[in-house]
């Protein structure tokens, strides 16, 4: 029994060694093995104390990286929009339908505002747009796919039902219908119904990550440990899920300014908005293809394809973090 | 020439955001036709790598970085693409795993074969159809089985699939890669003895991988063993088990004995397997190895003849050495294994103590209704079950999957009510607990689990995970929680507290962890901890050093615990009584010692057969003292290089 | 059986939802849209005359009674094939208008979709197969750019160049006002000029998200233990590649093609808008410009429907595909 609470003390690691000490005539030296912080996930400790280790993660992709610069330049854009703007984008005091110069770089529109200046307020209500209506989306995707997924049985089952129904239902008609019957018009009913029928996806591949999660053994083990269903959701569980989450978020992002887009430019919008997806609607219906002011049609569309780009670019990094096997090699 | 050859063999994992792993370095060995050879390792240790470079299979980023494959003298390595695709399956092929995924999952059995010999072979089709069914009764599985898709076959026909799969054009060589982990012992027996008949019949040559040294050592012919990515020893399967030259081997043999034997003991190693990131400059073993000298720690052992087999090993290469200079022989007795053991006999349980009862299962019985179209049929996963737990004593429940155990695990601690029956703790009704009153009761019921990987969640840290039960349950504040987590940190073994309690799970090795998860149960001070599997997910060197710790905390504390495991040893080892499990039924129950060695029910007595029997000379254990003194040792050879 | 059991009843309450929800939505909205209608047919601001609003109801079939009644009669009018009167094309039924649109959308929405799923999937598999390589990081980097340009974009783009700048196509329609109308080779020819651009808006980035998908589905399965037991068989690599590996990756895009319908059923109201293409996208479109909620509704309906019919069907095909799914798993 001695040698058995001698070897129980002893530490596990190289100091294990020191349980031969009595019985070899080696005499034991300090071993070559590593130190003990960092020997059986050396990457990971190595990570700077300052910067969050998911950070470096998407940092270290290139693609990602390009992505974070580009959306810190928009949000500059739009923060400063007022500064970097020539002139107001509401001003008609230009000479209508002009082809591009160096006094309107893009040229101005049918009424006689500057594209170039509204393009730059634009980015104000497309960033707006995705960061809230993808935000509004992806709570209420948390929401009803942690519930579903957590609760399971007839909790699930009809959840599953909303989520299955929220899937099949063509998202932009059904925006477009419920747009067009709100008495009021403008970007926050877009957002809010970009909000309220875009979870669908959403949710159901967080049901679907809940699901996975909650039989995990760590899940019972908190159970056993006495953590209560809440605890146990937003502590255990969430964490996990914070990536999925963060990727669900940035695609809802990029719907939402891609609906955002496609319902004003379908005339449900508020017709005196500055956007992008204004400026394509008056683009179309103030005659640029007659006049040939291709700057005009064309810059709207690159510029909300730039911005979708650079959140996809995001995703790839975070996509990286949830799914180490997509990591650059 | 030998049918096999691999020499010099180097396979590095190597990413640009990681520093590069080399899994295998500088292994060397031949297999010669005909010849049956086992490979074990435990994790981490290259054995798979190896496999995978053989056949040229290996998953990027991994790459042979060094060395030859040559197989009939043919270069693997640098061979063809098309060349190389030519010789596959017709002269060497393989079976993974016994995972889910190694049959295409969206095709019939019959098509599996079919494409390959149809493509490999000049059979006709009628021709294959015929062949296919006599693989599979080679295989012992009927060949209307073809039919089927191989979600609808068992875990282990797939594998028998599998394997017939790998006999279908005759190859010269079948690599299998730990074909039957997770299989029930008894499938497993079945599995291991079909293919050790068929090789004998059609002569083919078989590289078996394998972390279970006593399955391979039951089966081969020849043992290779790797550890850390080196090969540490080549010998004939006799010779190791007589005379097993490496410290490391004779290590993995202690962790092996009979559990029908008189007296039990199994030992461990203690500490882990180096990071692989650093190249060892010396014996990778050496800080574990309880025979180790300075000179291992300094120069790398070459892998060289002595006695029957080859090793590397310094000390046992010196030994030889002064063996045949002097003509004396050392060689029956083995190196001395460290005492870093645990047995029967000097477990707790030899204190004759009369425990006193804790928890009484009660005729309990478990019927699952199971609706499949409009039929409803009804399995009874639990069928009148009784004993009871006793503070300071362990109860095995020993049992195959699907027996019954892990249900009754759940209904005991509340997850999972039972049919008929009762379970009583103290005065109150288990069975009969809701809500809070589970809540109230699992402070005294714990749960030790199976999977350490899983159990702790990879995003808290250990201290934050010990506080939890802590705080839940002893209503300690936040201070007082972290002041205790040391104390637990220490009682489980992890030492010096500090260090372990910032760190994540990840950050721990498979035993750390495991003692991490049994630190948690021991957190609210319960009166029963319910241990399933504890140990099966664990390299088979350190599970002694588990099952002393759970040894020794149950009888310090007077714990009732109940052990679940498959394995008899450590059932026979651990438990003061055991019940055998068979489909829902106790087919056995009694003194662990009197259940294991006199065993009256049939399926014990079938499960004792298929442990695998190394028949050992008692006199391996002998100690033995280094020849050379370790201060004469000339250090002044150069370290070996490492690429 | 169960499983395809569990899918039909699955639609069915689906259907149940998406007619309610219908119902639902324009009673959830302030005012009349009897009273919007003789605003508009009077003028903003003058008063409205009760008996006028009373005729234009009873015209419009506007139900009356309490909530509860009113979703019976509509449930009953739904039933009996009535879905109402377009405001904006009184007096034609909307289904009238329906009918004569519907084979247009259809058959755009199909050819384009069924050319791009299997165009994309086909790309996608190469692009996994052919990991890192040129035609890959071209595939997985620059496609996912093109793909970022908005339906609607693309089609003012490719109007701009193709009908107004080069004038090599029609600026819209479906068909030459000239035409016969009748079948023969000039009036298909005109048909195809027509469709080509509302086509090719559609296919620009369509294929795109198969692609993607596929490439990253693949990429999984080529790790697969059953796609390197292909390879140790030492099976063609084509087969290798197809037979088992994208085998596999394609089930999930089988499912997701037909829950794409609904995001390209917002593409092709753009595109169709945009070509003033005779189709339901465009009748949507005027729907919603000029207020006509029954025609707005209805059009909405018949998609919900359409979806919900593709997803049987993608169900149906999934079944076949996997075998593993017929066994009533979900």
């Amino acid at each position: 029994m001695d040698t058995q609470d001698h070897n129980l003390k002893e530490p596990l690691e190289q100091e294990g060694l020191t349980v031969t000490q009595g019985v070899t005539t080696a005499v034991p030296e300090p071993p070559i093995l590593e130190p003990e912080d960092d020997d059986v996930v050396p990457q990971q400790a190595r990570a700077k104390r300052h910067v969050p280790e998911w950070f470096e993660v998407i940092w270290s992709n290139r693609k990602a990286r390009v992505g974070l610069i580009l959306l810190l330049f928009f949000i500059l854009v739009a923060i400063f929009a007022n500064v970097l703007a020539p002139y107001s984008p509401t001003d008609i005091s230009f000479g209508p339908s002009q082809m591009p110069d160096s006094q309107h770089w893009l040229g101005t529109t049918q009424a006689g505002q500057d594209v170039f200046s509204q393009l730059i307020y634009g980015t104000r209500t497309s960033l707006i747009v995705g960061a809230l209506g993808g935000g509004l989306a992806t709570i209420i995707a948390l929401v009803i796919g942690m519930v579903a997924g957590y609760m399971g049985g007839i909790v699930d089952e009809i959840l599953s039902f909303f989520i299955n129904l929220g899937l099949v239902v063509p998202a932009l008609p059904l925006m477009v219908t419920v747009a067009a019957y709100s008495p009021v018009k403008g970007p926050t009913i877009i957002i809010l119904v970009i909000g309220l029928t875009g979870w669908a996806w959403g949710a159901r591949f967080k049901r679907s990550q809940v699901l996975t999660l909650r039989v995990r053994d760590y899940i019972t083990s908190a159970q056993f440990a006495g953590d209560g269903t809440l605890r146990i959701v937003f502590r255990e569980i969430l964490p996990n899920m914070l990536s999925l989450t963060v990727l669900s978020y940035i695609s809802a992002a990029i719907g939402a300014i891609g609906a955002e887009a496609g319902l004003e430019f379908l005339g449900v919008g508020d017709p005196s908005t500055i956007s992008w997806g204004m400026m394509l609607y008056w683009a179309n219906n103030g005659g640029a293809m007659i006049t040939g002011q291709w700057a005009w049609l064309v810059a709207p569309g690159l510029a909300l394809a730039a911005i979708t780009s650079c959140l996809m670019l995001i995703n790839f990094g975070v996509d990286a973090l949830s799914n180490p096997q997509l990591r650059e090699e | 020439m030998a049918l096999l050859e691999v020499e010099n063999l180097d396979v590095t994992y190597a990413t640009k955001q990681r520093p590069p792993l080399f899994a295998v370095r500088n292994v060397n060995f031949e297999l010669n036709a005909g010849e049956f050879v086992g490979l074990v390792g435990e994790s981490g240790s290259g054995k798979s790598t190896l496999g995978n470079a053989i056949l040229k299979l290996l998953l990027p980023p991994g790459r042979i970085t060094a060395g030859s494959v040559r197989f009939e003298g043919k270069e693997l390595t640098t061979l063809p693409d098309e060349e190389l695709r030519q010789m596959r399956w017709r002269d060497f092929s393989t079976v993974f795993q016994s995972s889910m995924n190694s049959l295409n999952p969206v095709t019939r059995i019959e098509a599996q074969f079919q494409d390959v010999m149809a493509e490999k072979s000049d059979l006709s089709n009628s021709q294959i159809h015929d062949r296919i069914g006599e693989l599979l009764q080679m295989v012992k599985i009927d060949p209307s089985f073809m039919r089927y898709y191989p979600h609808e076959l068992s875990g282990g026909m797939k594998q028998r699939v599998a394997l017939a799969l790998a006999l279908a054009l005759k190859p010269k060589l079948v690599i299998l890669d730990e074909p039957t982990t997770g299989l029930d012992v008894l499938v497993q027996k079945e599995i291991m003895h079909n293919l050790r008949t068929l090789q004998r019949e059609q002569g083919f040559a078989v590289l078996l991988i394998s972390h279970d040294l006593g399955t391979v050592l039951e089966v081969s012919d020849r043992v290779l063993v790797m550890y850390a990515g080196e090969m540490v020893e080549d010998a004939p399967t006799h010779g190791m088990l007589k005379h097993p030259i490496h410290p490391y081997t004779h290590g993995l043999l202690g962790s092996y004995a009979d559990p029908a034997a008189e007296e039990v003991e199994i030992s461990y190693i203690p500490g882990r397997p180096p990071d692989l990131t650093r190249v060892p400059k010396a014996c990778p073993y050496a800080p574990r190895c309880p025979e180790a000298i300075p000179l291992c720690r300094q120069a790398k052992p070459q892998l060289l003849p002595m006695w029957d087999g080859k090793a590397a090993c310094h000390v046992a290469q010196m030994q030889w050495n002064d063996e045949q200079h002097n003509h004396t022989r050392h060689s029956e007795e083995g190196p001395k294994l460290l005492d870093a053991a645990f047995s029967e006999a000097t477990s707790h349980k030899a204190m004759k103590l009369e425990g006193e009862e804790v928890l009484r299962v009660e005729n309990v019985s478990k019927t699952y209704q199971r609706r499949a179209g409009f039929k409803t049929t009804s399995m009874n996963a639990v069928n009148d079950v009784s004993f009871n737990l006793r503070s300071g004593k362990v109860t095995g429940l020993v049992g195959q999957s699907g027996s019954g155990k892990t249900t009754i695990a759940r209904m005991i601690t509340g997850t999972e009510y039972p049919t008929s029956g009762a379970i009583w703790f103290g005065e109150t009704r288990v069975d009969k607990l809701k809500g809070r009153g589970i809540h109230n009761y699992r402070k005294h019921v714990q749960y030790v689990f199976q999977d350490p990987f899983s159990a702790l969640n990879p995003v808290h840290t250990i201290q934050y995970l010990l506080m939890r039960p802590l705080m839940n349950y002893g209503k300690l504040n936040a201070a007082q929680a972290r002041q205790k987590v040391r104390e637990l940190l220490e009682t489980v073994g992890l030492t010096p507290a500090e260090q372990f309690e910032t760190k994540m799970a990840h950050q721990l090795s498979g035993g750390q962890r495991q003692r991490v998860v049994v630190a948690r149960a021991l957190a609210p001070d319960p009166d029963i901890i319910i241990a399933d599997e504890p140990i099966s997910m664990l390299d088979v060197s350190i599970r002694a050093e588990i099952l002393q710790l759970l040894d020794k905390l149950v009888r310090e504390r007077k714990i009732a615990m109940l052990y679940i495991t498959h394995d008899l040893l450590s059932a026979r080892l651990l438990s003061d009584e055991i019940l055998v499990l068979n489909q829902g039924h106790v087919v056995e129950q009694g003194a662990a010692k009197t259940v294991i060695r006199q065993p009256t029910n049939e399926y014990t007595q079938l499960l004792l057969e298929a442990i695998p029997r190394l028949e050992r000379p008692d006199h391996v254990r002998a100690s033995y003292v280094p020849t050379a003194e370790p201060t004469k040792v000339q250090v002044d050879a150069s370290p070996v290089s490492e690429e | 059986m169960r499983y395809f059991i569990r899918r039909f009843l699955f639609f069915l309450l689906t259907l149940w939802t998406a007619v309610t929800l219908n119902f639902i939505i324009p009673r959830l909205e302030p005012g009349d849209p009897a009273e919007d209608i003789v605003r508009r047919l009077a003028g903003q601001n003058k008063p409205i005359d009760p008996a006028q609003l009373h005729a234009i109801r009873l015209m419009l079939g506007i139900p009356g009674g309490n909530i509860f009644q009113q979703y019976i009669d509509y449930l009953n009018l739904l039933f009996h094939g009535q879905f109402g009167v377009s405001y904006t094309y009184f007096p034609y039924p909307v289904t009238t208008l329906i009918g004569q649109s519907i084979m247009w959308t259809v058959g755009l929405v199909l050819t384009t979709n069924i050319i791009g799923f299997i165009a994309g999937n086909l790309l996608g598999a190469f692009a996994a197969w052919k990991r890192n390589s040129i035609f890959d990081s071209f595939v997985s980097v620059g496609l996912s750019f093109v793909g970022t340009l908005p339906y609607m974009w693309i089609a003012l783009v490719l109007l701009f160049i193709f009908a107004f700048q080069l004038q090599l196509l029609p600026m819209g329609g479906g068909f030459s006002e000239t035409s016969t109308r009748q079948m023969s080779w000039g009036y298909t020819l005109d048909i195809m000029q027509h469709a080509l651009l509302p086509a090719l808006s559609i296919l620009i980035t369509g294929p795109i998200g198969w692609i993607m998908g596929m490439r990253n589905n693949m990429v999984q399965t080529l790790r697969e233990d059953y796609t390197r037991l292909a390879i140790a068989k030492g099976l063609k690599p084509w087969k290798v590649a197809l037979l088992y590996s994208a085998r596999n990756a394609i089930l999930p895009n089988v499912t997701g093609f037909a829950m794409s319908l609904g995001g390209i059923m917002g593409g092709v109201v753009l595109v169709e808008s945009i070509f003033n293409y005779p189709g339901m996208g465009r009748l949507f479109f005027e729907a919603v410009g000029n207020r006509d909620y029954p025609l707005m509704q209805t059009i909405l309906l018949f998609t919900i429907v359409g979806m919900l019919l593709a997803n049987l069907l993608a169900d149906f095909v999934v079944g076949l595909l996997d075998p593993r799914v017929r066994k009533g798993k979900n």
